[in-house]
């Protein structure tokens, strides 16, 4: 049988997995309504965040409520700290996917340049980084968790290849300077997702065996 | 690392029970390590194994070596008096003597041989001051100690321990029947006294363990499971069993 600190961490659990979904639906959707000229899937994703607003609060709350209550150590501890972290990366990316959605309704309709593959296939390496990471945080997989970390590089290098091919487009004719921007903007967003998405992971590790990843560069140089 | 108190392979025995088992441990100087663990795991009978406490107890033995300051206190010809007043003890209860409050701290320096009225007068304002306690009582050193307050008494206590300026201050579970703001004052002059004193402390209070100490051992049926730095312990332990115990999965 559970006990009620088990209970109390399972809800939170519970709660940040859900959140993970409606980041990924948003990122998913936020694409899709790019693709499609949907701005009626726009405004869904803009409508939606507010429930990955509520749930960053909630979470927060939980947390801080565990924390006072339990005064946690150990793995239990590091959960929570990990959670908090996770939770503000969640929200960001649930703001970042509806800045590519407020990017679909400028476009307002109009035909694209050319059919997008860099950006949907940015938002698939996202998707699939999210996914590890929770995977990795449920089977306390650290490997899996620093295997998302490497990911980001693929996103950061598509971000680049995306925002030269746009610079050409812009400089070929100025009609096309306003949808580039629009597109650049979706490309950095996916980019900044990519980094948050990292975070998680990072986090993941920590909670998994309590190493701080972070800032490796900068610990090695200070130390 | 500067230990203090080194234990080597100690084993301790009540009549065929042993209580302890193959213990080795260190303890840096003018450092506080807790120790931790469930009810009967051995803790509080290896703090007594430090002052020899453990020999008025009849049917005892204990095997392996207890050193401080490299001196092998279970030694042949060892002091065992000036042991006890080289390291001192502070109980869960605190058990001032039926006296004054000048008399209580003054009777370890009149039997440690101190004469001097004004010596005595001084070391029993400064042992009260390190205790934070002087302003609460100077007005009153000649009343019963008796009539102090649970937390105050438990003070009076330590304040007598540190007057014979021992090396170690043994704590077992000094604040556990202490209400939260006692507890606070003991927990703050832990602190303070560690700068001058090493200290061993056993508590089941688990955030005054990470609270209070550099060390955390942690001790499960008379076996030491696992001893690191307080904030290692209560964040990544090395050991499962550490972990099962300080997130509250048993004990």
């Amino acid at each position: 049988m559970q006990t009620h600190l088990e209970l109390e961490l399972e809800q939170i659990k519970i709660k940040i997995f859900e959140m993970a979904d409606l980041s990924i639906e948003a990122i998913i959707d936020s694409i899709e309504s790019l693709k499609n000229a949907d701005i009626t899937l726009a405004n869904k994703v803009i409508e939606k965040d507010k429930l990955i607003d509520k749930l960053e609060l909630d979470i927060d709350d939980e947390c801080i409520k565990f924390l006072v209550t339990r005064q946690p150590a150990a793995s239990d501890l590091r959960f929570v700290l990990a959670m908090l972290k996770i939770n503000t990366d969640l929200e960001r990316i649930g703001d970042l996917s509806t800045n590519i959605a407020k990017e679909t309704i400028k476009i307002d309709g109009g035909a694209l340049l050319k059919p997008l593959i860099d950006i949907p296939r940015m938002g698939e390496i996202s998707v699939s980084m999210i996914k590890q990471s929770f995977d990795a945080i449920t089977e306390k997989d650290v490997e899996k968790a620093k295997d998302v970390i490497k990911m980001d590089n693929e996103l950061d290098e598509l971000n680049l290849q995306i925002y030269r091919e746009l610079f050409t487009y812009m400089g070929e004719s100025t009609r096309h300077v306003s949808q580039c921007l629009s597109l650049i903007l979706v490309a950095k967003a996916l980019e900044r997702i990519g980094d948050h998405i990292k975070n998680i992971a990072e986090r993941s590790v920590y909670y998994i065996e309590g190493e701080d990843i972070r800032h490796k560069a900068v610990n090695k140089n200070m130390s | 690392m500067n230990n203090k108190i080194t234990a080597s392979d100690v084993c301790f025995y009540y009549g065929n029970n042993q209580a302890i088992k193959n213990i080795n441990l260190a303890v840096e100087k003018n450092s506080v390590l807790a120790l931790i663990g469930p009810s009967g795991c051995g803790k509080s009978t290896f703090l007594r194994c430090i002052n020899r406490m453990n020999d008025i107890i009849p049917g005892t033995k204990i095997t392996g070596e207890i050193k401080i300051d490299d001196e092998s206190i279970y030694g042949q010809n060892f002091d065992v008096t000036n042991l006890r007043r080289r390291v001192g003890m502070v109980f869960q209860k605190s058990n001032p003597f039926p006296q004054s409050i000048f008399d209580n701290i003054a009777y370890g320096l009149k039997i440690n041989g101190i004469k001097d009225k004004y010596e005595i007068e001084r070391i029993v304002e400064h042992s009260l001051k390190s205790t934070a306690l002087w302003d609460e009582v100077k007005d009153r050193l000649n009343k019963s100690a008796m009539g102090l307050s649970g937390g105050q008494q438990q003070r009076l206590c330590i304040a007598r321990t540190i007057a014979v300026q021992p090396d170690v201050i043994l704590m077992d579970e000094p604040a556990s029947a202490l209400d939260p703001i006692s507890t606070q004052k003991i927990e703050e002059l832990i602190q303070t006294l560690k700068e001058n004193f090493t200290i061993m402390i056993v508590t089941h209070n688990m955030q005054q363990a990470a609270r209070v100490s550099d060390y955390t051992a942690f001790f499960y049926m008379g076996e030491l499971i696992e001893v690191n730095k307080t904030e290692i312990i209560f964040t990544k332990p090395d050991k499962e069993m550490t972990e099962n115990y300080i997130t509250g999965k048993f004990g």
